[in-house]
């Protein structure tokens, strides 16, 4: 039973902020850097990572701006999909990454939801920029809800679950991970 | 003397005759406007299947070349394509992609119109218009023809046109049916879309495409994702229909049709490239809804000019948004009864396959988007491009069924045909012109 942050005391919020930002801070690196082995293997082996697709709604249709688990999705990924994803960039000919693209990724307002002894669930505001080639630009900003989970004393990512501000993706593609 | 114009002008940006093409189409503004009107405006346009307007009320948000339209569903039942821009000032009446309402209120002054487009409450009608409106006359716009053949609804701008049916022909309905013999189709929730710095016409020839498999998606095979073999197999078919409709891809022998059969029968055996084809196309009554030909395809149709159907389960649409982008929209149709395993299988490939994240479509855009650069350097865009891949060399074989097809390597028929097709839009002034001067679908050599 995971408690909410609001009923533990400013050391407890402290420490598992303060742990919770310094593993966001060192996966979004390693996801610049390119080093996407070590990235996957910083995922529990039951991660779910998913992108609805979001659309412009009404004020009174917003129950379906997003669409539900189970539907279409710009990415609904587990291990092996996600690996398929990293071990695709290293095998030659995926030339939406090669030229590769230059990303810079920026995590903010971290905020923890909840947490027990084994996960803590964050909610955060991203910014991932692109630019690759002579002059390509591609901005995409959104709200993550992520859950880490402590296995044998470190953490790792157990759910990413990403909602775009965009409706129609201005990019060509979306080569990169979130 | 318009005759005279027409057959001189046979060559004008595409010579089917030597497979050259004049790359200035894909960069040309007036050549883009033309297409608004000529072709766009002209055609019979995918709007949305049915399943995705299930009640009064319910809409989806489309376009016909840059013209935007509400497709919705009226209180009698019926579907309405209504053009989006109020007969007030011109404001959209609509600004949501989707959903339901009960009538179009615009945000600009208040008129108000009914789902099908009658225009039903004008604020101030006594106090400032002194009753002096005659709101029958101030509708919204609408399409001039709406129809649907097996749930895909299509509309078209005019009122010349040929009966939907007429216009996809054997060969339009054969596409459709592809997909619609998988079962009763519906809609999965949610519409994939994205934007690419390409011309339109770049991202439909692509569908045609058998060569670019082994390269342009290279990363894809060679991580096992799709099989090599049955992504870009040597036996290729080809279907050419009239107004420039065509289905190009993958194509088996009646006789490994029958290998797979009674292999089946007899419990398995060693596996071939094109199982997960044949196992579809087993079940007499598929057979009978495609014919002799059509279930031995299974290429890629194009309904004339930017609906690609893929050979699973799904459609995407090549809307133009400027001579320079293009957004692909993917609907995802399944059966209503597929078992729930099944079910979560194709949309689990339509999610991994296509889309901007696809596995294989990632690798797409840059390409189209460098294509269209190219046509627009002053002098780069005088180079022509090379459309000619086997041409000369195949041969248009009847079918008692009529289902006259080409039977071939990896080739570059459907390419030309589309090209071929697109001038003769543009060259005419009005369907009556289209009709009466439109290439025959090609027999003998080609």
């Amino acid at each position: 039973m995971m408690s909410a942050f609001e009923s533990l005391d400013l050391q407890q919020r402290m420490l598992l902020t303060f742990e919770a930002q310094e593993f966001l801070y060192r996966e979004a690196a390693l996801l610049d850097e390119r080093r996407l082995d070590e990235w996957l293997a910083l995922c529990t082996d039951d991660i779910h990572y998913w992108m609805p697709i979001r659309r412009t709604t009404n004020v009174k249709d917003l129950d379906s701006e997003f669409t539900k688990p189970g539907a279409m999705a710009y990415f609904d990924d587990d291990k092996r999909t996600l690996g398929m994803r990293v071990q695709r960039l290293a095998v030659g000919r995926a030339w939406a990454e090669d030229p590769p693209s230059r990303t810079r990724h920026t995590v903010s307002n971290v905020r923890v939801v909840s947490a027990d002894a084994n996960e803590i669930l964050v909610a955060l505001n991203f910014h991932l920029y692109r630019t690759r080639l002579e002059s390509e630009e591609d901005s995409w900003i959104g709200r993550r809800e992520d859950l880490l989970r402590r296995e044998n004393g470190a953490l790792k990512l157990a759910r990413r679950h990403i909602f775009l501000d965009q409706t129609v993706i201005l990019s060509q593609n979306m080569s990169n991970l979130f | 003397m318009a005759a005279t114009m027409i057959a001189t002008d046979r060559t004008r940006w595409f010579n089917a005759d030597t497979g050259v093409l004049d790359r200035r189409i894909f960069s040309d503004r007036d050549v883009y406007q033309q297409e608004l009107q000529r072709i766009f405006a002209r055609a019979w346009n995918f709007m949305c299947h049915e399943s995705q307007l299930p009640q009064s009320g319910s809409f989806f948000m489309n376009y016909i070349g840059e013209d935007q339209v509400i497709v919705v569903r009226d209180r009698a039942g019926a579907i309405n394509v209504l053009l989006n821009s109020c007969s007030h000032r011109g404001n959209s009446v609509c600004r949501a992609e989707q959903g339901r309402t009960n009538s179009f209120l615009c945000a600009y002054h208040g008129w108000n119109y009914d789902l099908d487009g009658r225009l039903v409450a004008i604020p101030g009608q006594e106090a400032f218009y002194r009753n002096d409106v005659d709101k029958a006359k101030w509708g919204l716009g609408k399409a001039a023809q709406v129809a649907s053949y097996r749930g895909f609804v299509f509309a078209t701008l005019d009122p010349t046109a040929p009966p939907l049916e007429d216009y996809l022909g054997w060969v339009g309905r054969l596409g459709i049916d592809m997909l619609a013999s998988n079962g009763e189709l519906e809609v999965v929730d949610g519409i994939q879309k994205n934007r690419l710095k390409c011309n339109w016409k770049l991202a439909v020839d692509n569908l045609y495409d058998w060569y670019h498999v082994k390269i342009s998606h290279g990363s894809a095979l060679r991580i096992g994702y799709a099989p090599e073999e049955a992504m870009a197999p040597m036996s290729q078919m080809v279907i050419l229909g009239e107004y420039g409709h065509g289905i190009g891809g993958p194509g088996i022998t009646q006789a490994e049709l029958d290998e797979y059969a009674a292999r089946m029968q007899s419990g398995g055996g060693e596996p071939k490239w094109y199982d997960m084809m044949a196992a579809r196309r087993l079940d007499p009554r598929v057979q009978k809804m495609l014919g002799p030909v059509g279930t031995r395809s299974f290429g890629h149709p194009n309904i004339f000019p930017n609906l690609w159907i893929t050979q699973f389960n799904q459609v995407c649409l090549r809307v133009p948004r400027g001579p320079f982008e293009t957004e692909l929209w993917w609907f995802t149709l399944v059966p209503k009864e597929l078992p729930e395993d099944q079910r979560r299988l194709a949309i689990y490939m339509a999610n991994h396959t296509f889309g901007p994240a696809g596995l294989l479509e990632q690798d797409d855009g840059e390409n189209w988007s460098h294509s269209t650069r190219g046509a627009k350097g002053a002098v780069t865009q005088r180079l022509p491009l090379n459309y000619a891949m086997g041409r000369g060399h195949d041969r248009v074989e009847a079918d008692p069924s009529g289902q006259s097809r080409i039977e071939t390597v990896v080739n570059e028929h459907g390419q030309r045909w589309t090209y071929q097709s697109w001038q003769e839009w543009m060259q005419a002034d009005s369907w009556q012109e289209l009709m009466a001067h439109h290439s025959p679908v090609p027999s003998g050599v080609v």
